[in-house]
């Protein structure tokens, strides 16, 4: 946790570095087409990474980004910060805390003893690793060829008094994700399209940990994440994204006799992007994030609203 | 399908009856029947001649790509460019430049150097009031040259 921590500073000291430096030697990507900052940290779309490597970096340059992002729904809200490094327009590290208000988990103190303490914070620090192995998602218009990327997210969250619930589910509090991302930009019709395939066990993406005792998933599966993008200017850009779930912990519940108490549904999002210069890209989402631990908060569907900032060079 | 039996149909025509009045009056009609739709949203020659022309004019005051194109023949630059552009757009033109690869090969251009040029391109087509959805489809046509262009990889 430390570690991650300091790297973190150490990439955001880095990026400020940079863009001091970013007046003298220029980096050249075309506009957007490094992508947003997704949540974990990586390059990509707001939930879900790209084949793209973040940054302003293309051949034979190193780039640096960050970013703060901030998603609320009815019952609970998700600060993030975070920065990445893009070597070459091959390789990209990023690393991401987020910080989420499980306010509502108090109510798990009515199950059992479990010592949930009022206004309780979820963090998680991820790692990310990324390497482009194929294609250039923009340039190749006359083929169907993607951008071919595979990468990892190693995650570690920190549930502090919730831990006590983790626990008893058997979810862990560490995990890598690892997935294989391809992206297409279909530049003559202006539509964007990616599909990345991750293997996770993680639970609400890691915030509830990772697996879970039987009945529930302990095993990582490979679960299908869609975006799908229409340029409506160099600067503006409209999407829409589909991020499936593993649902690990449901069949846990249900054995408990909590019915669906803890049920997770896929993410969806629409999301419009502005880049008014290359520097800086805008993104607000309207998010439906399904249930959350649908037992501590009326079955209510989450949704709300995503915002994200990056800064690139 | 119909395009690409047309084509050479047409070709055959053209070359048979260039010289009887009948043929040569389909030989002006025909590129305008058979134009690709993207070569009538440029605007045909005059467009696109009034596109190159502002694009070398921006190239040679750009910052990033002056240097490069400071000892270029502007008006051949202009000629060639709005042949190229008039071909791939599917118009009636013969392009007379040198190939992509010959003709970048004894120059230093990296992926940065070729997207500032297609950032300039776009910059001179939102100038000369070309929407955006044409702006991709040309884009579209001349990207793939990427391969030949950049010659440090």
């Amino acid at each position: 946790m430390k570690h991650l921590k300091s790297a973190l500073m150490l990439a955001i000291a880095g990026v400020s570095s940079l863009a001091g430096g970013a007046a003298m030697a220029d980096t050249g990507k075309l506009l957007l087409t490094g992508g947003v900052s997704s949540i974990d940290g990586a390059a990509g779309g707001g939930l879900t990474p790209w084949a793209v490597i973040g940054t302003n970096a293309t051949d034979g340059e190193i780039g640096a980004s960050a970013f703060v992002s901030r998603a609320v729904s009815q019952d609970y809200s998700l600060n993030v910060m975070g920065a990445a490094l893009g070597y070459k327009d091959r390789f990209e590290v990023s690393v991401a805390r987020q910080d989420f208000d499980a306010s509502p988990a108090i109510a798990l103190n009515g199950i059992a003893a479990f010592g949930v303490q009022p206004g309780q914070k979820i963090k998680m620090d991820i790692l990310g690793l990324k390497l482009r192995v194929a294609g250039d998602a923009v340039l190749d218009s006359d083929t169907l060829m993607p951008q071919i990327a595979v990468g990892l997210e190693y995650k570690k969250v920190d549930p502090g008094s919730i831990g006590s619930v983790l626990k008893f589910l058997d979810a862990k509090t560490q995990d890598t994700d690892f997935y294989v991302s391809a992206t297409k930009l279909f530049l003559a019709q202006g539509i964007l399209v990616n599909g990345t395939l991750r293997y996770t066990r993680a639970n609400q993406n890691g915030l509830l940990g990772f697996g879970a005792a039987s009945p529930g998933k302990d095993k990582a599966s490979w679960v299908p994440e869609v975006s799908v993008a229409y340029l409506l200017s160099k600067n503006w850009v409209v999407g829409a994204e589909y991020r499936v779930k593993p649902n690990n912990l449901e069949d846990l519940g249900r054995a408990a006799g909590l019915g669906d108490a803890l049920a997770e549904d896929a993410w969806k999002d629409l999301f419009v992007a502005w880049a008014p210069n290359k520097n800086t890209s805008v993104t607000l989402a309207y998010v439906d994030l399904g249930r959350i631990v649908p037992g501590i908060t009326a079955n209510r569907q989450q949704t709300g609203y995503y915002l994200s900032a990056q800064f690139a060079f | 399908m119909t395009k690409t039996l047309l084509s050479p149909l047409l070709a055959a025509l053209l070359m048979v009856g260039a010289a009887t009045p009948l043929l040569a009056l389909a030989q002006t009609a025909a590129p305008t029947a058979q134009a690709d739709a993207l070569y009538t949203a440029l605007g045909e020659k005059d467009g696109i001649t009034k596109l190159t022309d502002d694009f070398v004019n921006r190239l040679k005051t750009d910052a990033r790509l002056a240097p490069a194109f400071k000892d270029t023949n502007a008006k051949n630059l202009k000629l060639m460019l709005a042949q190229q552009f008039c071909k791939v757009s599917g118009g009636p033109c013969v392009y007379e430049g040198a190939d992509m690869k010959s003709a970048h090969s004894s120059m230093d251009i990296t992926k940065t150097d070729f997207n500032a040029l297609v950032e300039v391109l776009q910059v001179s087509m939102d100038a000369n009031g070309i929407a955006f959805t044409t702006q991709n489809q040309l884009l579209a046509r001349l990207a793939p040259m990427h391969r030949d262009v950049i010659t440090v990889k």
